[in-house]
């Protein structure tokens, strides 16, 4: 199925530097932040332990600043004795970052700030330095890749039929914030447009795949691209180039239209946070038939019948279903919930 | 290599959405599976040493693993920064090499840096330190959570097959009792070398994975295995060679655009056929630069090339055998992969090859398939225009070869081929294309605008009658 409402996970790696997180079991809303944290300059490393003639796991005992704290120039870190004290202060403003096993310590300037954000409506199931993992239920369509950040807001539609493309002409600033559901083709032109006007990201069939590398660099693949947060959010749903939207796929989006909605690019899913009784969503999914050329792919409306073994114009003999446009290799033609990545 | 007693029925060999049981049909006991194995992501924090990076790149690329970062006690990086890197790699495995005792500090310090960035991962990764044993244990002191093994100086044949079997397990993960596809490849390229008296080189490309194997008859077996395809590695094939040295192999005019279109879309949809002729030349394309990467990786990495160049005999295998055309396969091969002698090229389609190698690498003794000889292959570079004479049971062909000469002789019954300054008498009874005399010198020097490089091409691919008739 293409739809499916059940329970879902979205797992958000954090960069370094996490100072707030949302803790284990703590409900969420997707778009609120889960953890916020801080970017760090070139640290310095200090004589802890040593200094203060303590054993490195004693080390914690005497600190007045814990890892993770703030610090000003001069602070003192750590301290022992009391007629004859032995101090460890800062050099620099900043935070303690690390404490090594031979108990010295790292403080390092903070040069910026960041925040993750929830996908996901629901329960926080892991909380720690690397991770926030929110467990919830909401409508998810499965894509074939995400690029650019996550991104959260209401359904809009760009298009007026599954098989048209984004036109650049009909983004415009009242789309700011909203999930633009384009046809079968978003180009460079009408990602940057709707980036530049504020749109939290663009789901098409598919996207031109030069255009992807135009908008997010050589580093783009198959599989997506991660970005930082100041990047477009683009999810194609089916393929690259061109690839109009099968009804069972288009319809609910019509219907969703105004619904509050995410997509996470790390899985390439967009999760809709409507009731499971919005709407009969859940239909079976569609086939997808790759062109021959590999250039597109499209839906196959038409009822399959296996021709039997084909012999193409590459000279390849294999196994065919019959279609109004010919044969097609039966391996060229998946359903759209099919696995997209190899097994191992 | 291990030794089972228990019998096998069928080997089932993974591809990227199918499996294909040999022999075919119903299973009637116990199978036998070969898998491509997971992607295993490996960091390497390295001492001063220069040897240290090539040694370890050469290990990453007998397991098949990818190398995802390198971070060396002398690499200007700050504290942050190495954290920042090996939090971004994830790496599955960290390697920490070091051959001189001044690293000690430097490498405790790289280590404060993965358990800064990593403390946190899950699943933790294990850390394989070949050093000496006080590193170790400061290593240890420094990332307590972490499972730490000792491994030989991978710059020695010891260790880097110490480090290959730990990067093979951890690929087969939960699937313990699963052969990988590169090393059941390694064990027929053994076997096919052991059996023909002469070096082997087998050239596997699938979807997902090259693989460069030199077996010599005395059973040392020296393999690249890279994570770059024809299908769900085609992306990264671009991504590493840069479309246009892609495009550069495809004897028609074709959009950069829509041939990254072609790309990403076969690299999201597994096992698909290429049906149109452009998708055709498109997979030979990719075929050509993944081997091409995987040798220059190889190169960087230090491995000796020249033994495979010299080997006599090149078995391919994977899609590269399945192309339609033996003269396909055949072109692929000899456009990336520069022998030095005449070489009989041979072809073994289906997985029946890489089932006999399965069976070879659990310790059973399988027959050896037929494999398809597709040509002999004389390479030259000749100073002035020379006669080559080519004697098979018709009599003698005399082909006079110019530089950039590239023909084929067809060929019946046994062959010799007498050249400038050597005779040569390959042992191949029947070649499906006959001898291929490649004057075109290496590497291949290709024009780069379309008006001199088709023309280039076709005349390459006619050569060989390589393409059907509606495209030439």
């Amino acid at each position: 199925m293409p739809w499916q409402y059940r329970r879902w996970t979205a797992d958000h790696p954090l960069p370094l530097g996490a100072s707030e997180r949302a803790a284990e079991g703590q409900e969420i809303r997707a778009g609120d932040v889960l953890a916020a944290g801080t970017t760090y300059g070139t640290p310095v490393r200090i004589s802890g332990a040593r200094r203060l003639g303590v054993a490195p796991n004693d080390l914690a005992r005497v600190l007045r600043v814990p890892v993770g704290g703030d610090v000003e120039r001069r602070t003192v870190i750590a301290r022992t004795g009391r007629r004859f004290a032995r101090a460890v202060s800062s050099p620099i403003a900043g935070r303690v970052i690390h404490q090594r096993a031979d108990g010295d310590l790292y403080v390092a300037p903070v040069v910026g700030r960041w925040v993750v954000r929830s996908t996901l409506d629901g329960e926080v199931t892991r909380s720690d330095e690397a991770c926030v993992t929110v467990e919830g239920s909401a409508w998810a369509l499965q894509g074939i890749a995400g690029y650019g950040p996550d991104a959260f807001g209401e359904i809009a539609l760009a298009v007026d039929s599954p098989t048209d493309e984004v036109q650049p002409s009909r983004i415009d600033v009242r789309m700011r914030d909203r999930i633009l559901i384009g046809g079968a083709r978003a180009t460079a032109e009408s990602i940057t447009r709707a980036h530049a006007c504020g749109v939290a990201a663009v789901v098409a069939g598919a996207s031109p795949a030069g255009g992807l590398r135009v908008v997010y660099g050589d580093a783009a693949t198959a599989s997506g691209a991660t970005t930082g947060p100041d990047a477009p959010t683009v999810l194609c749903l089916i393929g690259f180039g061109v690839a109009p939207l099968p009804r069972e796929v288009f319809a609910p989006l019509v219907a969703l239209v105004g619904a509050r909605a995410a997509v996470h690019t790390s899985t390439a899913r967009l999760f809709v946070f409507a009731p499971e009784n919005a709407g009969d969503f859940a239909q079976g999914a569609p086939s997808l038939a790759l062109s021959d050329d590999w250039l597109g792919t499209r839906p196959m409306d038409e009822h399959l019948a296996l021709a039997g073994v084909t012999r193409f114009a590459s000279e390849i003999e294999a196994d065919a279903v019959e279609t109004r446009d010919g044969p097609v290799p039966v391996a060229n033609v998946l359903a759209f919930d099919a696995p997209r990545t190899p097994r191992n | 290599m291990t030794t089972s007693t228990e019998l096998v029925a069928s080997v089932e060999i993974a591809h990227e959405a199918r499996t294909e049981r040999v022999p075919s049909g119903a299973a009637d006991g116990a199978v036998l599976r070969v898998i491509p194995g997971d992607v295993v992501r490996v960091a390497a924090l390295l001492g001063r040493d220069p040897k240290l990076a090539p040694a370890m790149a050469f290990g990453a690329l007998a397991g098949g693993a990818s190398l995802v970062a390198l971070a060396g006690t002398h690499d200007g990086r700050t504290f942050v920064e190495r954290a920042a890197l090996l939090r971004d790699a994830r790496p599955d495995l960290v390697v920490v090499l070091a051959s001189d005792r001044r690293d000690a500090d430097g490498l405790v310090e790289l280590a404060e840096a993965l358990r800064f960035g990593c403390a946190h991962q899950s699943p933790l990764p294990h850390i394989l330190v070949a050093a000496d044993e006080r590193v170790r244990d400061r290593i240890a002191a420094s990332c307590p959570t972490n499972t730490i093994e000792a491994l030989p100086d991978v710059r020695t044949p010891a260790g880097r097959e110490a480090l290959v079997a730990r990067l093979r397990a951890v690929r087969r993960r939960a699937q313990g009792d699963a052969v990988l596809r590169d090393e059941a490849l390694e064990a027929a390229a053994r076997a096919m070398a052991v059996d023909a008296k002469a070096d082997v080189v087998v050239l596997d490309v699938t979807g997902g994975s090259t693989s460069v194997i030199h077996a010599r008859p005395d059973g040392v077996v020296l393999g690249i295995h890279e994570r770059l395809g024809v299908g769900a590695a085609a992306d990264v094939v671009v991504a590493r060679a840069g479309l246009d040295r892609v495009r550069r192999w495809i004897p028609r005019a074709v959009e950069a655009p829509a041939l990254l279109e072609r790309v990403f879309n076969r690299a999201r949809w597994p096992d698909a056929i290429p049906a149109s002729v452009l998708a055709l030349t498109l997979e030979m394309a990719l075929a050509r630069e993944a081997i091409a990467h995987a040798l220059a990786d190889a190169e960087r990495a230090g491995v000796p090339l020249e033994p495979m160049w010299a080997a006599p005999l090149v078995v391919l295998t994977g899609r590269l055998a399945q192309l339609p055309r033996a003269a396909q396969s055949l072109l692929v091969a000899i456009d990336v992969f520069g022998a030095t002698g005449p070489t009989l090229v041979s072809r073994a389609p289906g997985d029946a090859l890489v089932a006999t190698g399965a069976l070879a690498a659990r310790g059973r003794v399988a027959t050896l398939p037929t494999i398809d000889p597709i040509a002999i292959v004389a390479e030259m570079w000749p100073r002035r225009s020379a006669i080559v004479r080519v004697r098979d049971d018709k009599g003698v062909i005399e082909e006079r070869v110019a530089r950039g000469s590239f023909l084929l002789v067809p060929t019946k019954g046994v062959v010799e081929i007498v050249m400038p300054g050597a005779t040569v008498r390959p042992r191949a009874e029947q070649l499906e294309l006959g001898v291929v005399i490649d004057a075109r010198g290496r590497p291949l020097a290709l024009p780069p605008r379309d008006a001199e490089r088709i023309p280039t091409l076709a005349r390459w691919y006619a050569a060989l009658d390589v393409l059907p008739a509606e495209v030439r």
